[in-house]
């Protein structure tokens, strides 16, 4: 970036500091004249004139009756009618919630608070951790509910009896009835979350009246995604592109003919945007007043995105390709952190997402070493192989090649193949191929664990097959595209073997270190073949190979689509033996 | 300017595009969250309204009960069809309910309905759990016929009553705000997606050429400066109306009914096509891509705040234009839109004119 862009940057901030003023005066604009109401007394129009959604019109008895169908609501004589549609329905909700508002504000006003507002509600959070293996569906998680009371399994823990009278007095309640009354509610929500430890005496409250009492909002951790996530988004753009900048004009090949190791140039390429999300990150933690342990889980989602920033960087041939491929990769990367910490505190299954260890820490409640360990390690170690793949390829006939999109990352994977050592290379690239996969696969379960349990199971074996068979058979199509006369019998065979025995060796090792826990269930004994027999996996891992290797010798390059769809359909026959067997 | 050159230039970057096949992964995007939108409108909706989530949901919750057993609350919670109630040892429900065996527990002390005091309930749920979200809403309702039975015993110290008022309605407040997040939120956002992701692609068209250096042979080609500059622009923009038109149909696909849907192509058809344009201006004055995405993206954000903080604009527009309801404003505003697009229009003439002497100067 050029230095002519600051003056510009300058007055586009300037503006934006005008402009958000402007906005915080006016409102947001958005949602304004959806519904027309009309109303028969001005002063029951009044309850409903400060809010932009409705378009109010007050006019007589008659006029409105005959008018009927062009409002989406009457109000006539204290008493409101709707249309059979969905927006007169909605336009009655909102009226409702308008409504509720208004009471709350006469009644806060009353000298006796405690006629106005009897019945107060003490809300109590309590905590919970479900084992993954408890549940097969995760769609109705609570127990089905029984005639007789349920008997607790575990030590039944003495909890005091409530006092009958609240700490509260009732000045501080009627001030938060006014406060709740005036207040968006959707706003103060999400900044609630943000604000937790620094407005804990608006917390110290936990006793409401039974039109407060909003359920908990189960997706904080958006919020962390837009706080957190998106500035890592943004730096990582900009690394993306001081790398094709470098590829398109050329520079970097003054760069590679200096005499320093690749891994230096790349090393200095990418700290200062490592440092530099880090200090983000930092300032975004100081803030908010969190606990400095959140930094801990952001280091190697930073590391995953600046090294998916350098591959993309690297790959892309023009800035539209780089364009799309980052949002791309943004999204999925984003769900990927996303969708599982919904389920914080629910599910062990939200541990796969680093987020879920900050929604932790700022909860309160921490998190174990192995805990770190378990939701990092494939950010770690995807990380690593992504950087690996990248310092291999920054060559000149790479960087600098005008090869279609996917042709690249072939020629990625081939480089990372040696000439001399093909054996060890495929083997070695089975086992790498591990971290991605199950990457993957976690999506898949995530994305699949919310629809219902037939379909998620079958769509679940379909796709984790297909990763897989791909996965193994990368290195194999990279080969035989490289020298197709490579490929012959006894090397398929002894290629099979070898990319079989690494993804099998590092699914183990991945296995027992990290995911005992989700391997137990159901959906793992179809991601993960079982822990106990290894020979029947790997005689499955060979077959898949062979069947793409031999496709691929039958009819060349057009073999490998067929041979995939063939290795998955073998792979989800035996999957499907070896679960129906189990269930049965 | 030479319309067959513009249409040229315009069809080699729409056929760039598809070669690349990088157009295919803003399409798998849009389907990829297509796919999933069950799950997003779920959770998208829940986010912004949890009480929408009790529509999900027809079961039997178990509550477990302690405490007074006069109370009218217990009442309540035995004839509601939507939970089961356990009368139990309060230390033994809270147990239970953390090994979710219950949905929630009720403590109600044993204050008299009439008593001076509040009566002040204690709830235990489930933190941040989804499933709570639910239980809370349905008992929610439970809670606020209690309080208007004990307001009732209550009414002779009330000084002032609200004006009443009867309105009618489900029991729950859920869909309403379904309703308005999609019409009101979705609809507008996803509508003019396209046209951010278009501004942004016509700073990658023209950046390119400068910094490919593959502007001197275009330049030298029979084809004038401005016509290649027009042509990109036209690329772009044309992309704008079928994605927009995509999003919609994906959307009715998902069985949102949508008005109007002409007029709102309409809509963002004009107002992409100045930021397409503001696009393209940035883009011939920064000639390098990193300076020129930086600043316009600053200045979209500028923009688009301020356009939302202005009654009436184009996103409000077709959000009421989606429900049906008639904006007879909306044809003003479009008559704005089209006076300012004519406005860029002609300022982007003129600035590629002064690109292009310069070019033919050096």
């Amino acid at each position: 970036m050029t230095r002519s862009v600051l003056p510009l940057a300058a007055v586009l901030f300037i503006l934006l500091v005008i402009v958000t003023g402007f906005a915080a005066q006016s409102g947001m604009h958005l949602q304004d004249g959806m519904y027309r109401i009309g109303v028969d007394r001005a002063d029951t129009a009044s309850i409903f004139a400060g809010d932009p959604r409705f378009d109010v019109v007050v006019t007589d008895y008659q006029t409105l009756s005959a008018n009927r169908n062009s409002f989406d609501l009457i109000i006539i004589n204290g008493r409101a009618y709707n249309l059979w549609n969905d927006r007169s329905r909605a336009a009655t909700s909102t009226l409702r919630q308008d409504y509720s508002r208004y009471v709350t504000i006469v009644y806060a006003e009353q000298e006796d608070l405690y006629a106005a507002y009897p019945l107060w509600i003490d809300v109590q959070d309590v905590k919970s951790e479900l084992s993954f293996s408890a549940t097969q569906s995760g769609q109705y998680i609570s127990a089905k509910p029984d005639e007789n009371p349920p008997v607790p399994e575990g030590a039944v823990e003495e909890v005091a009896i409530p006092e009958p009278t609240s700490a509260v007095s009732q000045e501080d309640l009627r001030a938060s009835l006014q406060k709740s009354a005036t207040e968006n509610t959707q706003v103060s929500r999400y900044a609630g979350i943000l604000g937790q430890k620094s407005s804990a005496a608006a917390t110290a409250t936990t006793i409401r009246t039974p039109s407060q009492l909003s359920p908990p909002l189960p997706f904080d951790t958006i919020i962390l995604i837009f706080v957190f996530i998106f500035p890592m988004y943004f730096t990582s753009q900009f690394c993306m592109m001081s790398v094709m900048n470098e590829r398109i004009e050329r520079r970097g090949e003054i760069l590679l003919s200096m005499p320093v190791p690749k891994t230096a140039i790349i090393a200095g390429k990418i700290l200062p945007y490592f440092l530099g999300m880090l200090a983000i990150a930092g300032v975004l933690t100081l803030w908010m007043q969190a606990d400095p342990v959140i930094l801990l889980p952001l280091i190697p989602v930073i590391l995953f995105f600046l090294a998916s920033a350098l591959f993309i960087g690297m790959i892309s041939r023009s800035f539209k390709e780089l364009s799309f491929v980052s949002i791309f990769f943004s999204t999925i990367a984003t769900s990927y952190l996303f969708f599982p910490s919904i389920f914080a505190n629910v599910h062990v299954i939200a541990l796969i997402s680093p987020l879920t260890l900050i929604v932790l820490t700022l909860q309160g409640t921490g998190f174990t070493a192995m805990d770190f360990v378990y939701s990092t390690a494939l950010f770690w170690l995807t990380s690593a192989v992504i950087f690996w793949v990248c310092i291999r390829n920054f060559t000149e006939e790479r960087l600098f090649s005008e090869h279609g999109f996917l042709t690249r990352i072939r020629e990625f994977i081939a480089s990372a193949i040696p000439e001399k050592m093909p054996w060890l290379g495929l083997f070695l690239l089975g086992a790498l191929m591990i971290p991605f996969v199950f990457m993957v696969q976690m999506m898949l379960l995530v994305l699949f664990f919310n629809l219902p349990m037939p379909y998620s199971l079958v769509l679940l074996i379909g796709a984790a097959a297909f990763v897989e068979e791909l996965a193994k058979s990368l290195g194999i199509y990279a080969l035989f595209v490289r020298s197709p006369g490579w490929l012959t019998w006894r090397n398929l065979v002894l290629g099979a073997a070898l990319t079989a025995l690494g993804f099998l060796v590092a699914e183990k090792l991945l296995l027992l270190v990290t995911l005992a826990q989700i391997a137990e269930s159901v959906f793992g004994s179809i991601l993960f073949t079982s822990l106990q027999v290894l020979w029947m996996p790997f005689l499955l891992h060979v077959v898949g190979v062979l069947i793409v290797g031999a496709c691929l010798k039958a009819w060349g390059r057009r073999g490998f689509v067929p041979g995939l769809v063939l290795a998955t359909a073998v792979h989800c026959l035996y999957n499907l033996v070896l679960i129906l067997g189990w269930l049965q | 300017m030479n319309a067959r050159h513009v249409g040229l230039i315009m069809k080699k970057e729409l056929r760039g595009l598809g070669h690349e096949k990088t157009i295919l992964l803003a399409i798998l995007l849009q389907l990829f969250v297509a796919m999933f939108s069950s799950f997003l409108m779920v959770g998208l909706t829940s986010m912004y309204d949890p009480a929408a989530m009790s529509q999900y949901s027809g079961y039997r919750y178990g509550i477990g009960y302690a405490g007074n057993n006069e109370s009218g609350l217990a009442a309540y919670f035995e004839n509601s069809r939507d939970f089961t109630l356990h009368r139990m040892d309060l230390s033994t429900a809270v147990q239970a309910l953390r090994e979710r065996k219950l949905a929630a527990v009720v403590y109600v002390p044993d204050t008299a309905p009439d008593a001076e005091e509040p009566v002040v309930v204690t709830l235990y749920t489930l933190q941040n759990d989804l499933q709570s979200a639910i239980v809370e809403v349905r008992l929610k309702d439970a809670f606020t016929r209690y309080e208007t039975d004990l307001r009732k015993v209550r009414s002779e110290r009330l000084t002032e009553e609200p004006l009443p008022m009867s309105i009618p309605g489900s029991r729950t407040g859920g869909g309403t705000n379904f309703y308005e997040f999609v019409y009101g939120l979705l609809i507008p956002l996803l509508v003019f997606m396209p046209a951010f992701i278009s501004a942004a692609l016509v700073i990658d068209l023209i950046t390119e050429e400068y910094q490919h250096d593959t502007l001197e042979t275009l330049v030298s080609a029979p084809v004038a400066f401005t016509d290649i500059v027009w042509g990109k622009i036209l690329a772009c923009e044309l992309l704008v109306p079928l994605q927009a038109a995509l999003w919609l149909g994906l959307l009715m696909l998902n069985r949102i009914a949508i008005a109007n849907v002409p007029l709102i192509l309409l809509h963002v058809t004009l107002a992409s096509a100045i930021l397409t344009l503001l696009g393209a201006l940035t883009a011939l004055h920064y000639r390098e891509r990193t300076a020129a995405q930086f600043i316009f993206s600053t200045a979209l954000v500028v923009v688009v705040l301020f356009i939302l903080a202005v009654p009436s604009n184009p996103l409000n527009l077709i959000a009421r234009l989606a429900i049906g309801s008639d904006a007879p404003e909306n044809w003003l505003v479009l008559a704005l839109v089209g006076a300012l697009l004519v406005l860029v229009i002609i300022a982007t003439g003129k600035y590629a004119e002064r690109v292009r002497d310069r070019i033919h100067g050096s």
